[in-house]
Protein backbone atom coordinates (compact mmCIF):
# COMPACT_ATOMS: atom_id res chain seq x y z
CA UNK A 1 0.00 0.00 0.00
CA UNK A 2 1.29 3.52 -1.20
CA UNK A 3 0.54 6.00 1.43
CA UNK A 4 1.99 9.37 1.85
CA UNK A 5 1.54 11.98 5.06
CA UNK A 6 2.62 15.30 5.05
CA UNK A 7 3.85 16.75 8.56
CA UNK A 8 3.92 19.94 8.84
CA UNK A 9 5.33 20.60 11.89
CA UNK A 10 8.72 19.22 13.74
CA UNK A 11 6.91 16.42 15.40
CA UNK A 12 10.00 13.88 16.04
CA UNK A 13 7.97 10.27 14.08
CA UNK A 14 8.85 7.33 15.96
CA UNK A 15 10.25 4.56 13.32
CA UNK A 16 10.16 0.84 15.15
CA UNK A 17 13.04 -0.99 15.23
CA UNK A 18 16.73 0.09 13.77
CA UNK A 19 16.96 3.13 10.48
CA UNK A 20 19.23 3.85 8.55
CA UNK A 21 19.92 7.60 7.50
CA UNK A 22 20.24 8.46 3.98
CA UNK A 23 21.99 12.08 3.93
CA UNK A 24 25.02 11.38 6.66
CA UNK A 25 27.16 14.03 8.10
CA UNK A 26 29.73 13.79 5.36
CA UNK A 27 27.52 15.26 3.01
CA UNK A 28 29.17 17.42 0.29
CA UNK A 29 26.85 20.01 0.41
CA UNK A 30 24.71 21.89 3.40
CA UNK A 31 21.18 20.25 2.81
CA UNK A 32 19.11 23.66 3.80
CA UNK A 33 19.25 25.23 0.28
CA UNK A 34 17.66 22.58 -1.14
CA UNK A 35 15.47 21.19 1.44
CA UNK A 36 13.15 22.33 4.46
CA UNK A 37 14.34 21.06 7.30
CA UNK A 38 11.15 22.43 8.99
CA UNK A 39 8.60 20.17 7.16
CA UNK A 40 9.13 16.11 7.52
CA UNK A 41 7.34 14.07 4.73
CA UNK A 42 6.66 10.51 4.88
CA UNK A 43 6.37 8.28 2.01
CA UNK A 44 5.66 4.18 1.39
CA UNK A 45 6.42 3.20 -1.82
CA UNK A 46 8.20 0.68 -4.00
CA UNK A 47 11.94 1.49 -5.28
CA UNK A 48 12.16 2.06 -9.15
CA UNK A 49 16.14 2.10 -8.64
CA UNK A 50 19.10 3.38 -6.54
CA UNK A 51 22.04 4.92 -7.86
CA UNK A 52 25.38 4.39 -5.50
CA UNK A 53 27.48 6.96 -6.53
CA UNK A 54 30.00 10.30 -5.85
CA UNK A 55 29.09 12.70 -4.34
CA UNK A 56 25.69 11.92 -3.74
CA UNK A 57 23.57 8.54 -3.97
CA UNK A 58 19.94 8.66 -5.69
CA UNK A 59 16.91 5.91 -4.41
CA UNK A 60 13.97 6.88 -6.66
CA UNK A 61 10.66 5.45 -5.11
CA UNK A 62 7.28 5.45 -6.83
CA UNK A 63 4.70 7.34 -4.25
CA UNK A 64 1.96 9.12 -3.91
CA UNK A 65 1.56 12.35 -3.23
CA UNK A 66 -0.39 14.18 -0.35
CA UNK A 67 -3.23 14.59 -3.18
CA UNK A 68 -3.09 10.92 -4.19
CA UNK A 69 -0.84 11.90 -7.54
CA UNK A 70 1.56 8.78 -8.05
CA UNK A 71 4.68 10.61 -8.55
CA UNK A 72 8.58 9.31 -8.55
CA UNK A 73 9.99 11.00 -5.06
CA UNK A 74 13.86 11.09 -5.40
CA UNK A 75 15.87 10.77 -2.12
CA UNK A 76 19.05 12.43 -1.60
CA UNK A 77 21.90 9.79 -0.08
CA UNK A 78 25.58 10.16 0.61
CA UNK A 79 28.28 8.96 -1.14
CA UNK A 80 28.92 5.90 -2.10
CA UNK A 81 32.40 5.54 -0.89
CA UNK A 82 30.97 6.83 2.84
CA UNK A 83 28.39 4.72 2.80
CA UNK A 84 30.09 1.56 1.69
CA UNK A 85 32.34 3.04 5.15
CA UNK A 86 29.13 2.13 6.70
CA UNK A 87 27.98 -1.20 5.04
CA UNK A 88 25.69 0.25 1.99
CA UNK A 89 26.44 -1.65 -1.24
CA UNK A 90 24.79 -0.72 -4.69
CA UNK A 91 22.89 -4.08 -3.86
CA UNK A 92 21.37 -3.19 -0.54
CA UNK A 93 18.08 -1.50 -2.06
CA UNK A 94 16.78 -2.87 -5.32
CA UNK A 95 14.26 -2.31 -7.67
CA UNK A 96 10.83 -3.11 -6.62
CA UNK A 97 11.54 -3.36 -3.07
CA UNK A 98 8.91 -2.02 -0.60
CA UNK A 99 10.38 0.72 1.44
CA UNK A 100 9.45 4.33 3.71
CA UNK A 101 11.10 6.87 3.74
CA UNK A 102 10.88 9.90 6.23
CA UNK A 103 13.08 13.27 5.71
CA UNK A 104 12.49 16.52 4.77
CA UNK A 105 10.62 17.71 1.58
CA UNK A 106 12.52 19.87 -1.30
CA UNK A 107 11.91 23.37 -1.37
CA UNK A 108 11.04 24.52 -5.20
CA UNK A 109 6.95 24.32 -5.46
CA UNK A 110 5.97 20.60 -7.78
CA UNK A 111 9.68 19.09 -7.44
CA UNK A 112 9.29 15.68 -5.01
CA UNK A 113 12.45 15.60 -3.21
CA UNK A 114 13.76 14.06 -0.39
CA UNK A 115 16.70 14.61 2.21
CA UNK A 116 18.41 13.42 5.13
CA UNK A 117 15.63 10.99 5.50
CA UNK A 118 15.38 7.88 7.63
CA UNK A 119 15.03 4.11 5.60
CA UNK A 120 13.16 1.55 6.91
CA UNK A 121 10.61 -1.28 5.26
CA UNK A 122 7.33 -0.37 5.27
CA UNK A 123 6.19 -1.97 8.61
CA UNK A 124 9.64 0.00 10.40
CA UNK A 125 11.89 -3.34 10.48
CA UNK A 126 15.08 -2.20 9.61
CA UNK A 127 17.28 -2.85 6.61
CA UNK A 128 20.05 -5.09 6.42
CA UNK A 129 23.49 -3.87 5.91
CA UNK A 130 26.67 -5.06 5.63
CA UNK A 131 28.80 -5.25 8.93
CA UNK A 132 32.17 -3.45 8.45
CA UNK A 133 34.90 -3.42 10.69
CA UNK A 134 34.95 0.50 10.30
CA UNK A 135 32.18 0.61 12.19
CA UNK A 136 33.95 -0.24 14.90
CA UNK A 137 36.22 3.04 15.19
CA UNK A 138 33.51 5.71 16.41
CA UNK A 139 34.37 4.70 19.99
CA UNK A 140 37.61 6.91 19.48
CA UNK A 141 36.22 9.91 18.68
CA UNK A 142 35.90 11.33 22.11
CA UNK A 143 35.54 15.13 23.10
CA UNK A 144 38.48 15.66 19.99
CA UNK A 145 37.82 19.43 19.11
CA UNK A 146 39.66 21.13 16.34
CA UNK A 147 39.58 24.38 17.47
CA UNK A 148 40.90 22.69 21.35
CA UNK A 149 43.52 21.48 19.96
CA UNK A 150 47.59 22.37 20.36
CA UNK A 151 49.53 23.09 17.50
CA UNK B 1 86.69 -34.71 -22.40
CA UNK B 2 87.31 -32.89 -19.38
CA UNK B 3 88.57 -29.69 -21.53
CA UNK B 4 85.45 -29.85 -23.48
CA UNK B 5 83.30 -30.31 -20.15
CA UNK B 6 84.92 -27.04 -19.01
CA UNK B 7 83.29 -24.66 -21.16
CA UNK B 8 80.29 -26.10 -20.47
CA UNK B 9 80.52 -26.27 -16.90
CA UNK B 10 81.92 -22.42 -16.97
CA UNK B 11 78.77 -21.32 -19.65
CA UNK B 12 76.55 -22.68 -16.84
CA UNK B 13 78.47 -21.18 -14.38
CA UNK B 14 78.01 -17.64 -16.22
CA UNK B 15 74.46 -18.52 -16.74
CA UNK B 16 73.87 -19.27 -13.33
CA UNK B 17 75.80 -15.82 -12.13
CA UNK B 18 73.74 -13.80 -14.88
CA UNK B 19 70.34 -15.58 -13.72
CA UNK B 20 71.63 -14.69 -9.44
CA UNK B 21 72.39 -11.30 -10.88
CA UNK B 22 69.15 -10.53 -12.44
CA UNK B 23 67.71 -11.97 -9.34
CA UNK B 24 69.53 -9.82 -6.96
CA UNK B 25 68.85 -6.91 -9.03
CA UNK B 26 65.40 -7.57 -9.49
CA UNK B 27 65.27 -7.96 -5.44
CA UNK B 28 66.72 -4.62 -5.28
CA UNK B 29 64.52 -2.99 -7.43
CA UNK B 30 61.03 -4.12 -5.83
CA UNK B 31 63.37 -3.50 -2.03
CA UNK B 32 63.52 0.34 -3.72
CA UNK B 33 60.14 0.32 -4.81
CA UNK B 34 59.28 -1.01 -1.05
CA UNK B 35 61.31 1.92 0.86
CA UNK B 36 60.42 4.42 -1.59
CA UNK B 37 57.14 4.80 0.23
CA UNK B 38 58.81 5.22 3.79
CA UNK B 39 60.23 8.76 5.28
CA UNK B 40 64.16 10.23 4.17
CA UNK B 41 66.00 9.60 6.66
CA UNK B 42 65.79 12.01 9.02
CA UNK B 43 62.60 12.87 8.18
CA UNK B 44 59.35 12.07 10.98
CA UNK B 45 57.40 8.84 9.41
CA UNK B 46 54.44 10.15 8.27
CA UNK B 47 53.59 7.03 5.39
CA UNK B 48 50.32 5.15 5.93
CA UNK B 49 46.69 5.07 4.97
CA UNK B 50 45.29 7.81 7.17
CA UNK B 51 41.52 7.43 8.48
CA UNK B 52 40.10 11.40 8.43
CA UNK B 53 36.26 9.68 8.67
CA UNK B 54 32.88 10.90 10.11
CA UNK B 55 34.40 8.66 13.09
CA UNK B 56 37.27 10.26 14.05
CA UNK B 57 37.23 14.14 13.92
CA UNK B 58 33.61 16.52 14.19
CA UNK B 59 32.25 16.47 11.00
CA UNK B 60 32.83 19.64 8.53
CA UNK B 61 29.83 21.96 7.81
CA UNK B 62 29.01 25.58 8.43
CA UNK B 63 31.09 26.01 11.82
CA UNK B 64 33.36 23.11 11.23
CA UNK B 65 36.24 23.02 11.05
CA UNK B 66 35.66 27.18 11.78
CA UNK B 67 34.26 27.62 14.49
CA UNK B 68 32.97 30.57 16.57
CA UNK B 69 36.36 30.64 17.72
CA UNK B 70 38.89 30.37 15.05
CA UNK B 71 35.96 31.50 11.83
CA UNK B 72 37.61 33.93 9.41
CA UNK B 73 37.57 37.53 9.82
CA UNK B 74 36.40 38.35 6.47
CA UNK B 75 37.18 42.45 4.91
CA UNK B 76 34.38 44.13 3.07
CA UNK B 77 34.78 42.51 -0.05
CA UNK B 78 34.60 38.95 0.94
CA UNK B 79 31.33 39.93 2.60
CA UNK B 80 29.62 41.60 -0.34
CA UNK B 81 30.58 38.60 -1.76
CA UNK B 82 28.88 36.52 0.38
CA UNK B 83 25.95 38.66 0.33
CA UNK B 84 25.28 38.02 -3.76
CA UNK B 85 26.63 33.88 -3.89
CA UNK B 86 24.24 32.00 -5.61
CA UNK B 87 24.91 28.09 -4.11
CA UNK B 88 23.18 26.95 -7.27
CA UNK B 89 26.81 28.18 -9.14
CA UNK B 90 29.07 26.59 -6.68
CA UNK B 91 31.96 24.91 -9.07
CA UNK B 92 31.28 21.19 -6.80
CA UNK B 93 28.05 20.84 -8.46
CA UNK B 94 29.74 20.30 -12.00
CA UNK B 95 32.59 17.88 -9.94
CA UNK B 96 34.82 20.17 -9.58
CA UNK B 97 37.17 18.59 -6.67
CA UNK B 98 37.48 20.34 -3.02
CA UNK B 99 40.36 22.66 -2.50
CA UNK B 100 42.85 23.78 0.38
CA UNK B 101 41.97 24.82 3.31
CA UNK B 102 38.73 22.40 3.40
CA UNK B 103 40.05 18.95 1.14
CA UNK B 104 41.88 18.06 4.23
CA UNK B 105 39.14 18.56 6.38
CA UNK B 106 36.80 16.30 4.17
CA UNK B 107 35.88 13.11 6.16
CA UNK B 108 37.37 11.05 4.04
CA UNK B 109 40.69 8.68 4.23
CA UNK B 110 43.88 10.24 2.48
CA UNK B 111 47.38 8.17 1.60
CA UNK B 112 50.94 9.53 2.61
CA UNK B 113 53.95 8.66 0.68
CA UNK B 114 57.32 9.59 1.39
CA UNK B 115 59.57 10.23 -1.63
CA UNK B 116 63.19 11.97 -1.46
CA UNK B 117 62.06 14.97 -3.92
CA UNK B 118 58.45 14.81 -3.13
CA UNK B 119 55.65 14.06 -0.16
CA UNK B 120 52.50 12.35 -2.28
CA UNK B 121 49.16 13.24 -0.69
CA UNK B 122 46.23 11.45 -2.19
CA UNK B 123 42.93 11.68 -1.04
CA UNK B 124 40.11 9.54 -1.52
CA UNK B 125 37.74 12.85 -1.68
CA UNK B 126 37.38 13.82 -5.29
CA UNK B 127 40.74 11.52 -6.19
CA UNK B 128 42.78 14.09 -5.57
CA UNK B 129 46.29 13.42 -5.36
CA UNK B 130 48.79 16.53 -4.56
CA UNK B 131 53.33 16.70 -5.10
CA UNK B 132 54.50 18.35 -2.34
CA UNK B 133 58.00 19.03 -4.19
CA UNK B 134 61.03 18.91 -1.81
CA UNK B 135 63.91 19.79 -4.67
CA UNK B 136 63.27 23.48 -3.75
CA UNK B 137 61.96 23.91 -7.50
CA UNK B 138 60.28 26.95 -8.26
CA UNK B 139 56.25 27.35 -9.16
CA UNK B 140 55.95 27.69 -12.63
CA UNK B 141 55.07 31.62 -13.87
CA UNK B 142 51.18 32.17 -14.56
CA UNK B 143 50.22 28.67 -14.02
CA UNK B 144 47.10 28.17 -11.51
CA UNK B 145 45.62 25.60 -10.65
CA UNK B 146 42.48 24.40 -8.53
CA UNK B 147 45.44 22.47 -5.85
CA UNK B 148 47.97 25.20 -6.57
CA UNK B 149 51.94 24.25 -6.37
CA UNK B 150 53.11 23.11 -3.69
CA UNK B 151 56.81 22.88 -1.92
CA UNK B 152 57.68 21.46 0.90
CA UNK B 153 60.33 20.88 4.15
CA UNK B 154 61.41 19.19 7.06
CA UNK B 155 61.46 20.75 9.97
CA UNK B 156 62.50 18.91 13.05
CA UNK B 157 59.89 16.25 13.64
CA UNK B 158 57.31 18.24 11.24
CA UNK B 159 56.68 17.91 7.34
CA UNK B 160 55.67 21.91 6.24
CA UNK B 161 53.75 22.28 3.14
CA UNK B 162 52.92 25.76 1.70
CA UNK B 163 51.29 26.13 -1.22
CA UNK B 164 50.38 29.09 -3.71
CA UNK B 165 49.37 29.53 -7.01
CA UNK B 166 45.24 29.10 -6.53
CA UNK B 167 43.37 29.97 -9.10
CA UNK B 168 40.20 32.26 -8.28
CA UNK B 169 37.74 30.21 -7.03
CA UNK B 170 34.41 31.47 -5.90
CA UNK B 171 33.71 28.93 -3.02
CA UNK B 172 37.32 28.34 -2.48
CA UNK B 173 37.54 28.75 1.29
CA UNK B 174 34.98 25.83 2.14
CA UNK B 175 31.64 24.49 1.00
CA UNK B 176 29.25 26.42 3.29
CA UNK B 177 30.46 29.56 3.81
CA UNK B 178 29.60 31.17 0.41
CA UNK B 179 33.77 32.72 0.92
CA UNK B 180 35.71 33.22 -2.58
CA UNK B 181 39.47 32.71 -2.78
CA UNK B 182 41.84 34.65 -4.68
CA UNK B 183 45.42 34.18 -6.88
CA UNK B 184 46.57 35.59 -3.12
CA UNK B 185 45.48 32.59 -1.44
CA UNK B 186 48.61 30.89 0.15
CA UNK B 187 47.93 27.85 2.44
CA UNK B 188 50.76 26.51 5.39
CA UNK B 189 50.29 22.96 6.50
CA UNK B 190 52.54 22.06 9.46
CA UNK B 191 51.99 17.62 9.74
CA UNK B 192 53.45 15.86 12.85
CA UNK B 193 52.99 12.76 14.49
CA UNK B 194 50.99 12.54 17.71
CA UNK B 195 51.69 8.60 19.31
CA UNK B 196 49.53 7.14 16.26
CA UNK B 197 47.70 9.88 15.27
CA UNK B 198 48.82 12.29 12.05
CA UNK B 199 47.65 15.75 13.25
CA UNK B 200 47.80 18.89 11.07
CA UNK B 201 47.41 22.26 11.28
CA UNK B 202 46.42 24.52 8.28
CA UNK B 203 46.68 28.01 7.97
CA UNK B 204 45.07 30.22 4.97
CA UNK B 205 45.91 34.09 4.04
CA UNK B 206 43.94 35.85 1.36
CA UNK B 207 44.64 39.43 1.87
CA UNK B 208 41.70 39.76 -1.08
CA UNK B 209 39.19 38.62 1.14
CA UNK B 210 40.53 38.09 4.75
CA UNK B 211 41.64 40.54 6.82
CA UNK B 212 44.30 38.34 8.89
CA UNK B 213 45.29 34.70 8.61
CA UNK B 214 42.37 31.90 9.90
CA UNK B 215 43.98 27.93 10.65
CA UNK B 216 42.66 25.04 12.58
CA UNK B 217 44.08 21.87 13.72
CA UNK B 218 42.94 18.50 12.76
CA UNK B 219 43.69 15.03 12.99
CA UNK B 220 43.82 11.43 11.06
CA UNK B 221 43.96 7.84 13.07
CA UNK B 222 45.45 4.73 11.25
CA UNK B 223 43.25 3.74 8.64
CA UNK B 224 42.15 -0.22 9.29
CA UNK B 225 44.18 -2.95 8.22
CA UNK B 226 43.73 -3.84 5.22
CA UNK B 227 41.71 -0.67 3.53
CA UNK B 228 41.81 0.49 0.09
CA UNK B 229 41.38 4.01 -0.89
CA UNK B 230 37.91 4.39 -2.68
CA UNK B 231 37.80 5.59 -6.15
CA UNK B 232 35.60 8.22 -5.96
CA UNK B 233 34.80 8.99 -9.68
CA UNK B 234 32.48 12.08 -9.03
CA UNK B 235 29.68 11.71 -11.22
CA UNK B 236 28.80 15.03 -12.71
CA UNK B 237 24.89 14.25 -13.54
CA UNK B 238 24.09 13.28 -9.75
CA UNK B 239 26.39 16.39 -8.53
CA UNK B 240 24.24 18.66 -9.99
CA UNK B 241 20.95 16.46 -9.35
CA UNK B 242 19.52 18.30 -6.26
CA UNK B 243 20.33 22.11 -7.20
CA UNK B 244 16.77 21.82 -8.94
CA UNK B 245 14.83 21.43 -5.66
CA UNK B 246 16.59 25.02 -4.32
CA UNK B 247 14.85 28.29 -4.38
CA UNK B 248 16.71 30.27 -7.07
CA UNK B 249 18.43 32.98 -5.95
CA UNK B 250 17.76 35.39 -8.90
CA UNK B 251 14.68 34.97 -11.33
Amino acid sequence: MKLLFWISSLAAVVVAGLVVTGFPAEAHHSSTPFYDDTQEVVVVGTVLRFNFRNPHSFLYIEGETVDGEMVEWEVEMGGSVSMSRRGWRPETIKAGDPIRVVGNPSRAPGTHGVCCAQLTQPDGSPIQLVRVEIDDVPLRLVAWSPAKAEE
Amino acid sequence: MRETGSPMLSRTLLCLAAGAALLAVAIGGASAGATAQTATAGAPDLVGLWNGGFSVRPVNGPNMPWTPDNFPVLNERAVAFQGVFDEAIAPKYDCVPSAMPALPYDPYFMEVVQWPDRVILRYEKDDVLRNVWLDEREPPLNDYTVQGFSVGRYEGDALIVETSQFVFDITGFDDYNGIPSSQLKTVTERYWREGEELRMTLTVEDPMFLREPASYTTRWLPAPEGYKLNAYECDAEGARRAVKYMIPKYR
